[in-house]
């Protein structure tokens, strides 16, 4: 056998910050915990997912979209989010309920500021016996799926009950006094995995999202078709609960749109046509119209277009020009068809707006912080030649919904190359 | 040596509705069971120092019945690991979410509990210690292709500690991308992006550079790969060690001769995207067929692409080639007229601000078709249909620019016959996971990059090259790999050749080896060919182990006599009074929604009997038959969605196979068939456990006991037809 000699120099460094623990969070950390490095992976919520968390079926596979590859040679932590064991990783500090409030420094070595908590409950202490979950409706279970697998404490709707449950917890995981505390870390590499953020889009007048129940986005229409959801699945109007006959669905609401988004939010079009399919396939039979202006379902996911137009999903190339509310919730919704060059009534129980998808609050402060490119707003190539899109600066990287719409595969795939980058960077 | 191992029961702080005295004693009573401890909280620091008392108990054996292991494990692993003790030996019984929390009667689902637990202890009993290994392969990586992808893989490698050779078929490097004379988004030509990575691939000692070189085909598996090639130096075949194969001979633009209507291959001034690049780059804008100017362009877009005809789907960036190409003829010849013939312009993100660009700066987009091309005069005819305005256009442009369909470049099904990786109905390579997993293929050891997969940006070629690099370091580990050898484990001394092994492993891991010593047996006996498992190779789903004829390979963690044992003792309890159905699942999908099933408290017949085996696939036609002999009433298998094999393959349809086998033969002996089946999970629908097991139940009490009750099971009975 030939070992080949080849000159590796090792420079070690500091622990690697992960922003933002969703798909391509949880990837970027896991894959750096497996290659040793230290990694303080945050999230500003309770329970890390993300998106995903809130997505029910996945494209290009129509399987569950909690699931991500994580540690591949320790049995026992695999696919699903919940059995991910992010707090029990060597390598890995899983920072929940965690924001960046500064950074300073210098690349390599850079001051981060964090504020962290409240942290109510301990998840490593907690077991989901359920015991504070019967005693008040401030605990909640955020997801089966929730990673790290413990409850969520709202203090809003603190109660007796909670007081109690905090004295009877077995494990003593509550702390109804906690407090917000601040901690300063240094770290190497920063990775911004902030996702994406769907537009809520009230402002526009004409759809009366915000102000008709029945004009939900697809993320809504996503919870309402996961069988985990409220409904279990079945597709109910919000305005009387009575069962959906028709739906209609817009696209490029806010996106290609000067002013709102000018960009494509990339992925709309085969979000909608996927749950066009779920619901003219699994769904009572409702009937499906989709109005477009162009059906962009890039490469392979061109099948879900082909599937719906074979399972009778009406498509009209046109645009919506206003939208009126029945007594009873039936929506009135006017089009104009650009290929009849007419305008046409369509009468449907649930509006589904496809809404432009935004870069997340975050990301405005991350890009000005660190001084790094824009691309409309999301974070953008450090240097657009180099065709690198995850390098976003020095010891700067980003990958996932961060650097613009993103499906899962790509985010993965994102994850994967920055990793691959900061270990190139450290050999 | 004690063959007993202890018992820890945990309470989850006392909240689980289990009797814990009647486990206890009935535990106790078992001749497997050591000592029985009760905990109230296995997973916290004071059960986790409990744990590692028992484990000294009894050479590293022990079951541990608490909630789901996807929580537990891998903290009690990792304790015990920094402890520098062996966790391999503890079995896992999920009396939580598999039990309390989804059977109201706390007494039956205490007996469920103990049948399990007795299972366990069945299974653990003739466990091994599973330890890690080591072994030396060469730091070398083969690269096929010297586009983008390839270079920027060869670079990531290198950077990594690799010595690569990258092989390519042109005579020189580059692709397609250095044709290019301008990229979205930044507006820049080909070969000023490929100049830095030229001159790093220059400087790079640790990659061999080889143009004008053909790769034949490859044989042997991951560490030992040998490729053989030829070089333009001699004409004879030449071979390469390597440990891994990096595919990323990108792609061919489709040629649209055969369609009639564009005239392409008749007509010199109809000319492909990609044959407009190159007259942009090498800066003869001309027509082709006379030399003269170019001011009329008609563009086509979809030539080949969404077509019933030619290729079924989208080729994705033939939009914003046309938008760039257009803008480039407009940056040369400002009173150039271009037009768009499309269906859909797509054109993802930012570049949709090129498009509207491209139509400020006038470009015209017509939506429609082409109905046809023809010449007369010397002049070139278009008629358009425009579907918008409902009518036909002509027009005569100088030049017809058709965007071409993308194809897999030549040759990828060719490799594929010997290096094993799978191909889509288009062509190209097929992903291991299309979800998660998408530069590895379907064989160990071989990734691939870049356009070969799917019509990629050079962007998305560049963070596919990055991810693949990691990808193979991840599984090289700089050649001294260093893994825990679970898997499994082949006794070639039984093995009869057969192959079906080498056939149906998902990955490709099993090698039929010619035994050269053979030639002095008996001419009868003589194996010619016998299988080789590198069980450092193996991902551990067992098929090989369910389709082995002989019990030659078996995965150590596994092992028939375990599964077996486990079934018998299971099954205890089971008599006509209480019929009983086993469910086999496997722990990807399976075990995920039977876990949400439980931590969404959702209820279903407590007379069912739970076996995790690691994929669908390791359930054999004798495993589901050992069910029924020892007094299941119905056995079911829980296993991914069709299609959605976790390990990248067959395993769930090597399970229906079985399924379909087991039930002729139940059907055959009179048992009825229907006693057996097969249900897909998916955990974001638990209803689908929920449903499948009160189906099968249903059908237990309906089908009644079967003769291993009544006392005829062994008698032939008259097959019903």
């Amino acid at each position: 056998m030939i070992i080949y000699p080849v000159e590796v120099i090792l420079v070690v460094t500091g622990p690697v910050l992960v922003i933002g623990a969703g798909v391509a969070g949880m990837t970027a950390a896991v894959e750096l915990a497996d290659n040793d490095v230290k990694t303080i992976l945050i999230d500003r919520k309770t329970t890390i997912g993300g998106n995903a968390l809130e997505l029910y079926k996945a494209f290009p596979t129509d399987d569950c979209f909690y699931c991500f590859e994580g540690n591949r040679w320790r049995p026992g932590i695999r696919k699903c989010f919940y059995r991910s064991a992010m707090i029990d990783q060597p390598n890995i500090d899983l920072k929940i309920s965690t924001r960046v409030k500064g950074i300073s420094g210098t690349p390599g070595t850079f001051l981060v500021n964090l504020e962290v908590g409240p942290q109510y409950v301990d998840p490593r202490k907690c077991t989901l016996c359920g015991l504070c979950t019967d005693a008040s409706e401030a605990f909640h279970l955020v997801s089966p799926q929730c990673q790290p697998q413990a409850v969520s404490y709202n203090p809003e709707r603190a109660d007796d009950g909670a007081k109690k449950a905090e004295e009877d917890c077995p494990t003593g995981a509550i702390n109804l006094s906690a407090t917000q505390t601040e901690e300063t870390i240094t770290v190497s590499d920063i990775v911004i995995a902030t996702g994406y953020h769907e537009m809520k889009p009230s402002t526009i007048d004409e759809y009366g999202y915000g102000k008709l129940p029945n004009v939900i986005t697809q993320l809504e229409l996503a919870q309402m078709l996961d069988p985990n959801g409220e409904s279990s699945g079945a597709l109910l109007r919000p305005s009387d609960g009575a069962q959906v006959k028709s739906v209609m669905m817009i696209q490029c609401v806010g996106s290609r749109d000067e002013n709102y988004y000018p960009f494509c939010s990339k992925i709309c079009c085969v979000f909608a046509l996927k749950h066009a399919s779920i619901i003219s396939k699994e769904r009572n039979n409702s009937r499906v119209s989709v109005v477009y202006m162009d059906i962009r379902t890039y490469d392979r996911h061109e099948r879900y277009y082909r599937e719906t137009r074979d399972a009778g999903v009406e498509f009209v190339r046109g645009r919506v020009s206003r939208v009126e509310a029945h007594k009873d919730g039936t929506l009135d919704v006017y089009v104009y068809d650009s290929l009849l060059n007419k305008y046409l009534k369509f009468v449907v129980d649930l509006l589904v707006l496809s809404s432009a998808l935004e870069p997340p609050e975050a990301s405005n402060e991350l890009i000005s912080s660190l001084g790094l490119n824009s691309a409309s707003g999301y974070v953008g190539s450090a240097d657009p030649l180099s065709e690198n899109e995850v390098v976003a600066g020095d010891h700067v990287y980003a990958c996932g919904g961060a650097l613009g719409p993103a499906e899962v595969p790509e985010s993965v795939n994102q994850a994967r190359a920055v990793v691959s980058k900061i270990l190139q960077g450290r050999k | 040596m004690t063959n007993k191992s202890p018992v820890l029961l945990c309470t989850c702080g006392k909240q689980l509705k289990l009797d814990y005295d009647y486990l206890e004693t009935e535990i106790s009573k078992l001749d497997l069971a050591g000592s029985v401890t009760v905990h109230d909280f296995g997973c916290q620091d004071s059960g986790l120092e409990t744990i590692a008392e028992l484990i000294g108990e009894s050479e590293a054996r022990l079951v541990i019945a608490a909630c789901t292991s996807q929580k537990i494990q891998p903290r009690i692993d990792q304790y015990l690991q920094s402890l520098g003790k062996d966790s391999s030996r503890i079995a896992y019984v999920n009396i939580r979410e598999h039990s309390a929390w989804v059977h109201k009667d706390p007494s039956e689902a205490s007996k469920k509990s103990l049948d399990m637990i007795r299972g366990a202890l069945a299974r653990v009993e003739d466990s091994k210690s599973i330890v890690s290994e080591t072994k030396e392969i060469p730091n070398h990586v083969t690269v096929i292709g010297g586009g983008i992808a390839g270079v920027e893989t060869a670079l990531s490698l290198s950077n990594l500690g690799y010595r690569v050779t990258l092989m390519e078929r042109e005579s020189s490097i580059g692709g397609h991308v250095v044709q290019l004379p301008v990229i979205a988004p930044t507006g820049k030509s080909g070969k000023e992006i490929f100049s830095s990575r030229l001159k790093a691939l220059e400087n790079d000692k640790n990659i061999d550079v080889m143009t004008n070189t053909t790769v034949k085909f490859i044989e042997g598996e991951m560490g030992d790969f040998l490729a053989h090639y030829i070089s333009p130096d001699d004409e004879d075949e030449k071979t390469l060690q390597t440990s891994a194969i990096v595919l990323a001979t990108g792609f061919k633009e489709f040629k649209p001769t055969m369609i009639d209507e564009y005239h392409y291959g008749k007509n010199p001034d109809v000319v492909t995207q990609l044959e407009l690049s190159r007259m942009l780059t090498e800066d003869r804008m001309v027509r082709p067929s006379d030399g003269k100017p170019v001011n009329e362009v008609v563009m086509v877009q979809c030539v080949g692409s969404r077509s019933e005809d030619y290729k079924r789907d989208c080729s994705k960036l033939c939009c914003t080639f046309a938008i760039d190409n257009s803008l480039e003829i407009l940056e040369r010849n400002p009173d150039a007229n271009v037009q768009v013939v499309y269906m859909d312009i797509r054109v993802p993100f930012e570049n949709e601000m090129i498009y509207k660009e491209s139509r400020e700066r006038g470009v015209d987009y017509i939506r429609g078709r082409i109905s046809m091309v023809w010449e007369n005069d010397n002049t070139t005819h278009v008629r358009i249909y425009d579907s918008l305005l409902n009518q036909y256009l002509e027009t005569t442009p100088d030049l017809v620019v058709l965007s071409s369909a993308i194809l897999p470049s030549d040759g990828v099904a060719e490799l594929s016959e010997t290096l094993g990786y799978a191909l889509e109905e288009d062509g190209h390579v097929k992903d291991l996971y299309g979800k998660l997993r998408r530069t590895e293929t379907r064989r160990r050891g071989v990734v691939a990059v870049g356009a070969i997969t799917r019509p990629q940006f050079v962007f998305e070629a560049v963070t596919d090259a990055q991810a693949a690099a990691l990808v193979l370091h991840n599984e090289l580990h700089g050649g001294k790999i260093e893994k825990v050898a679970r898997g499994a484990v082949l006794n070639v001394d039984d093995c009869v050749g057969c192959s079906l092994c080498a056939q149906q492993c998902p990955r490709g891991v099993p090698l039929m080896i010619e035994q050269t010593d053979a030639e002095e047996e008996d001419e009868a006996q003589k194996i010619l060919f016998k299988a080789a498992i590198d069980t450092l190779n193996c991902h551990s789903c067992g098929v090989c182990q369910s389709l082995c004829p002989s019990g030659a390979t078996q995965l150590n963690f596994l092992s028939n006599s375990q599964l077996w044992s486990e079934i018998e003792a299971v099954l205890e309890g089971a008599d006509h009074e209480y019929p009983i159905t086993v469910c086999f699942y496997c722990e990807e999908c399976s075990v995920s929604t039977i876990d949400i099933v439980g931590t969404q408290r959702m209820e279903y017949p407590a007379s069912s009997r739970l076996i995790p085996v690691p994929c669908a696939g390791r359930v054999s036609i004798i495993d589901i038959l050992k069910a029924f002999e020892h007094g299941a009433s119905t056995v079911m298998i829980a296993a991914c969605e069709k299609d959605r094999c976790h390990i990248g393959g067959t395993g769930n349809e090597i399970a229906q196979v079985q399924i379909d086998v087991a039930r002729d033969i139940l059907n055959a002996i009179g048992w009825k068939g229907e006693r057996v089946d097969m249900y897909r999970m998916f955990s974001a629908e638990p209803d689908r456990f929920t449903n499948a097991i009160r189906e099968m139940v249903k059908r237990a009490q309906e089908l009644g006991p079967t003769p291993v009750h009544k006392g005829t099971a062994g008698k032939w009975m008259e097959a019903v037809e």
